[in-house]
């Protein structure tokens, strides 16, 4: 807060050390009191640990997935209308399709930009589901969500349900042949589920498959919906974060009462921008040159077609690859059919698998008796079980993720596509029971290993004249000498005349207590 | 195809098991009758009125997309000599799928298939095939010419004249949108949307339609080869030129607008980009201008 109070003071003359910036700012403050709350946010601390910009990656690839959205919403088109297609696309010249797959091929071929904008925004929702489970693994393994963050790491498995179902919604929306594929599985997992089934794909679907209304539905919620409760969620995200602040490695100078770290101005606010830009810029290279999802060799859906070797994005092949594997099981009984080969691997097993997600602060709680604070992370392998549990469920997602490709295995190495399908279904089962022992032998192993994964200094071996050798460690790296890695204290009031504290170490390294 | 002759053998194996009814079903009924037609391509004619023959043999459906034509008589002899030569072995001197004294297995009879068919299997180079027991003989360089393809289809046609005739596409007014949407209908639900082919059940497989020139392409929606089903009459041969114009350009040479094509993989290659360049990219980078203690 700046000496000048609100109440009445009078202003002190000249405009200050920064000019009209000062004046301007002193102006505001004086009518809003932003003084208080911008002090705190741009002397936030951000650790400098590579992993903790696996969020960011997040988090830009989100602000490219809504700007390139805007675009694209500008000329898509949400209706099963039946045209005719008369567009700069010869090969579809005549045919009938609906307007929603019409509109896109013309955002693709007639709008300028349109193509790129339609393949950054595809690849953004790619990189966006992809990171987020990497930010999310780097959470889980260092126990980043425990007390008292367990209410952050629940927004964020809720974050990555909604962008799941976000993404299948986006690649519904252009109603080509392989998206409509995919919405007529959508349909039939709805109707597997027990006793309501029937009443709730009737109701998504306004009636029976495919129906007219379905893509005026899918893209609200696609564009309007669930985007709004992400960014509220991503701002709550956030605003825990900054509100509960930063986890930190444990190392020289870190502690459970401190955050080590480079404050938001300046240091950070350049470096994230930047990866801002980085983030913008690998997507839109990829955009550019990569091409994905090209819907004019599918043509237009209809429920007559098929096509053989469809498949859904990556982040739903394993959901793919659990429909594929499962064996042809059905209930019947009292009139009623549950059709277990879709009730449990498409409702089921995505249920428990986030379930198990939800659940896992309060399961690991349980097991520990751990009630404590914690603000120091750890080491994966300081915690074998954690570790081997989590690592066991991804294997078990990789296994089903691969057997979402059965066909194209089968079709690459010419093997019967009924031995990889009993391969893949072997596999999967035995996958979390195989990676649970391995990793826990790994994890007990580096952590009985000392200094294991940690940088080693040399040592100086030197011969005396008499013949006797001694060993003096060599000088650190010019990386990481000692005045870095002490931290200065933040100042917790406007210095205009400048810092009244000791000059910052040379990366700006600073610490705040919690 | 490289990656086929790889795995042949476990193909050729899964292929055994499933010939084996069949040689036992030879067996049963030993005696110098057929031991068994797949196809007579001689049933049935597509939606036009007018069917052309030309003693005897079919020429056209009754439109001008597609000429259907005999291969010479003169080169009968010549056939009849290569015939002997390259597959008698199997398929009889006969050409009546009743195997030369010593030789296993249960092959086709030929007579009264038609020269597309004859056409088709030689110049694709499944015949003359290598491995006797093949349930699905591989597409391979062809061993033939064009010439000595037409004189041994000359001399099978010359045992039961029959068609269809070998097919010539006049691609000219081929309409590349009406051939999308049948290939959607028709052909798409085995050898996928882009043409690429896959692996249906069992070891047989759809191929890619990639490399196939356009008379094969003809040849085989008019014969069936194999495990694909015959295509006459629901597909007029206005149609089949309308697809034949769509695979020859758009699956041949698809335009990629939006870059490189990723091999047509589809979500699989597409996943694989995102997860290998986009995500662990950028976690690189981030790596890199990151601390790493
Ligand atoms: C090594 C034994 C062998 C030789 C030699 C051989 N074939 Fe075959 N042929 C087969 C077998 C086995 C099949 C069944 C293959 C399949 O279904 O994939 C077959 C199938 C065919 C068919 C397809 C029949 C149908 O019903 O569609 C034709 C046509 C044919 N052969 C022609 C020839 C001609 C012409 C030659 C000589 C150039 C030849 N074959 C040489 C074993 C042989
Ligand atoms: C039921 C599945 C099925 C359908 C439908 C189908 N095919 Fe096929 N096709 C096959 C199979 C299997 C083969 C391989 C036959 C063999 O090698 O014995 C094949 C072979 C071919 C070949 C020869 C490829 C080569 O490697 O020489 C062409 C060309 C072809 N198909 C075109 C088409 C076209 C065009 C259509 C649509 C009109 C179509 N197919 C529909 C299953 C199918």
């Amino acid at each position: 807060m700046s000496d000048v109070s609100p109440s009445g003071a009078a202003r002190p003359h000249g405009r200050g050390r920064y000019g009209r910036v000062s004046q301007a700012v002193t102006e505001l403050d004086e009518r809003l009191g932003v003084a208080r709350g911008a002090r705190t946010f741009l002397d936030k601390i951000f650790p400098d640990h590579w992993s903790f910009m696996l969020g960011e990656i997040v988090l830009y690839s989100f602000v490219v997935l809504l700007a390139t959205g805007v675009f694209l919403s500008l000329y898509y088109v949400p209706s099963s209308t039946v045209v005719t297609y008369h567009g700069s696309y010869l090969p579809l010249d005549g045919m009938p399709m609906s307007q929603a797959y019409a509109s896109t091929v013309d955002l693709s071929f007639a709008v300028r930009a349109g193509l790129l904008m339609r393949q950054m925004h595809h690849w953004a929702a790619d990189i966006f589901i992809g990171s987020m489970v990497v930010h999310m693994a780097r959470v889980f393994f260092t126990g980043a969500f425990r007390k008292p963050r367990e209410l952050n790491w629940t927004i964020g498995v809720t974050l990555l349900t909604l962008a799941i179902v976000n993404g299948f919604l986006g690649y519904s929306l252009p109603d080509d042949l392989v998206s409509g594929t995919g919405i007529r599985i959508a349909y039939s997992i709805l109707l597997s589920v027990p006793l309501v089934g029937t009443y709730l794909a009737f109701w998504v679907f306004g009636g029976n498959f495919p129906g007219t209304v379905v893509l005026e539905r899918f893209f609200i919620l696609h564009v309007l919906v669930v985007p709004l409760v992400m960014l509220g969620l991503v701002g709550a995200h956030l605003a825990l974060l900054v509100r509960q602040k930063h986890t930190q490695f444990p190392g020289e100078g870190r502690t459970e009462e401190n955050v080590v770290g480079t404050p938001m101005f300046p240091v950070f606010m350049a470096k994230t921008t930047g990866f801002l830009l980085v983030v913008t810029g690998v997507i839109a290279l990829l955009g550019g040159f990569a091409q994905i999802n090209p819907i004019w060799q599918f043509g237009p859906y209809e429920a007559s077609r098929i096509s053989y070797a469809v498949q859904p994005d990556w982040y739903m092949a394993f959901l793919d690859g659990a429909l594929r594997i499962f064996p042809s099981w059905s209930f019947h009984s009292f009139g009623h059919t549950i059709p277990l080969e879709v009730t449990i691997p498409a409702v089921v097993l995505p249920g428990l698998l986030f379930g198990l997600a939800y659940a896992w602060p309060a399961l690991e709680r349980r097991v520990t008796h751990d009630d404590a604070i914690h603000h120091l992370l750890d080491r994966p392998s300081a915690r074998p079980r954690r570790t081997a549990a989590g690592v066991a469920v991804l294997a078990l997602l990789a296994m089903l993720f691969v057997a979402s490709s059965t066909d194209v295995i089968a079709n690459f190495f010419h093997l019967s596509l009924n031995t990889v399908l009993w391969a893949m279904r072997v596999l999967v089962l035995i996958s979390p029971f195989v990676a649970y022992p391995i990793a826990y032998a790994i994890a007990r192993e580096m952590h009985a290993l000392h200094g294991a994964g940690k940088r080693k200094t040399p040592n100086v071996v030197t011969r005396s004249a008499e013949g006797t050798y001694e060993a003096t460690p060599a000088p650190a790296f010019v990386d990481d000498v000692a005045e870095e890695l002490a931290p200065a204290p933040v100042p917790t009031f406007i210095e205009e005349e400048g810092p009244a504290v000791a000059p910052r170490p040379s990366r700006g390294t600073r610490a705040v207590d919690r | 195809m490289g990656r086929v002759r790889a795995s042949w053998r476990v193909a050729g194996a899964v292929g055994l098991l499933a010939v084996a009814p069949l040689a036992l079903a030879a067996r049963a009924g030993a005696g110098p009758r057929p031991i068994y037609q797949t196809t007579r391509h001689d049933a049935g004619t597509p939606n036009s009125d007018v069917v052309v023959r030309h003693h005897g043999v079919v020429t056209s459906y009754g439109d001008s997309a597609i000429t259907y034509s005999a291969p010479p008589a003169t080169l009968k002899a010549l056939g009849y000599a290569l015939y002997l030569e390259n597959c008698a072995t199997c398929h009889g001197t006969q050409a009546n799928g009743v195997p030369v004294a010593g030789t296993t297995g249960a092959y086709p009879n030929l007579v009264g298939l038609g020269p597309a068919t004859i056409d088709f299997w030689i110049e694709s180079g499944r015949m003359p095939a290598t491995d006797p027991r093949s349930v699905e003989a591989p597409r391979r360089p062809p061993r033939l010419t064009h010439h000595q393809a037409l004189a041994i289809a000359a001399w099978i046609n010359s045992l039961d004249p029959s068609y269809p005739g070998i097919p010539t596409v006049h691609l000219r007014g081929g309409n590349v949108a009406t051939g999308m949407a049948l290939f959607a209908l028709n052909c798409a639900a085995c050898h996928t949307i882009e043409g690429d082919g896959d692996a249906l059940a069992r070891s047989t497989f759809a191929p890619s339609l990639r490399h196939i020139p356009a008379t094969q392409v003809a040849e085989a929606i008019r014969t069936g080869p194999g495990n694909m089903p015959r295509f006459t009459g629901n597909l007029s041969d206005y149609q089949v030129r309308d697809i034949v114009k769509y695979v020859t350009t758009e699956i041949q040479h698809p335009r990629n607008p939006g870059g490189f094509g990723l091999g047509g993989l589809g979500p699989v290659g597409e996943g694989f980009v995102a997860l290998l360049v986009g995500v662990a990219g950028l976690a690189l980078i981030a790596f890199w201008v990151g601390e790493r203690q």
